[in-house]
């Protein structure tokens, strides 16, 4: 499943071996966006028991979306738990401090998921 | 022509402070999704580091927000938030300006949260932010609380004060981030 990127929303491609989430993520209503990612995530997760790569390359979040990702990350880390293999990709721009940190801080409650910092070239634009 | 509508006075005075952004009046999420492009075209403008951009463009995003959400003066015929916001150069900063009106039993709260931060530094803002995402929002707060935390990472330093408006406390926040 697809969710086009939009102005404050990152592009969001969801299949069953992989999740990918690139973009700016400053929603109008950041549960109302949310919500429906969240239950497509679950719902793929169920359709395979195989290992699942999620890739996270974003460039700006707000604090509202912070909550977003902690949740997004719980439910990541509880299905390894469970005995789900998962990596989760965060994705940092060179130079780009403040995403480098909170991907930091997000790696920090994340034991049972394989987690890799990976530092990209600035070629991107936001 | 009077005196009270001064054209080119309001001119001069935007240009002089070196003023890029400034919008006064009803704050909606709607309005945010229309400025926040022409926004960043300005900081672009600039030619501004892209990290520093973004520094701003994240307080700027956390102020309006702010307004929408804790803006205690409201439109008579839709209730949307009244505020001001703007984005100036100051000396080899960028300086973030917000002013709205809250509500005198909010500007306690609001004054001791501040006050608080204020005197964290990095380390312990960071500690404090991801705290505040494990534990969800103090009371009182709309959002996760985290706005406040969020923008006192992102600025080199901030300054903010309340003063008497007929609505309740006039509250200023100055944020600047090089």
């Amino acid at each position: 499943m697809i969710f086009e990127q939009t102005q404050r929303t990152p592009y969001v491609e969801i299949g069953s071996t992989a999740c990918v989430i690139r973009g700016e993520c400053y929603p109008e209503n950041i549960s109302e966006w949310s919500g429906p990612v969240l239950e497509a995530l679950e719902g793929a997760m169920k359709h395979n028991n195989g290992s699942f790569e999620v890739s996270i390359e974003l460039y700006y979040f707000n604090s509202s979306s912070a909550k977003f990702l902690f949740d997004f990350f719980e439910y990541l880390e509880e299905t390894a738990e469970a005995g789900r293999d998962i990596v989760v990709k965060w994705l940092y721009r060179a130079e780009d401090d403040t995403m480098l940190e909170a991907g930091e801080d997000f790696q920090e409650d994340l034991e049972t998921c394989t987690y890799e910092l990976v530092q990209i070239e600035n070629e991107q634009t936001s | 022509m009077s005196e009270h509508r001064d054209t080119v006075g309001l001119h001069s005075f935007m240009q002089d402070r070196r003023t890029l952004f400034c919008y006064s009046g009803p704050m909606t999420e709607d309005l945010l999704t229309t400025i926040a492009n022409p926004v960043r075209h300005q900081l672009s403008e600039k030619e501004t580091e892209e990290v520093v951009a973004n520094r701003v463009f994240g307080v700027f995003i956390e102020q309006a927000q702010n307004i929408i959400r804790y803006s205690h003066q409201k439109t008579k015929a839709t209730g949307d938030s009244v505020g001001t916001i703007a984005i100036s150069l100051d000396d080899d900063s960028f300086l973030i300006e917000a002013v709205n009106v809250v509500s005198e039993s909010k500007r306690d709260l609001l004054e001791a949260t501040l006050v608080d931060l204020s005197v964290k530094d990095q380390k312990e803002l960071r500690a404090l932010y991801r705290q505040r995402l494990k534990e969800g929002p103090p009371e009182d707060s709309v959002g996760a609380g985290l706005g406040f935390i969020e923008m006192a990472r992102r600025v080199k330093r901030f300054e903010f004060d309340f003063q008497a408006h007929e609505f309740g406390a006039l509250f200023v926040y100055r944020g600047w981030v090089s």
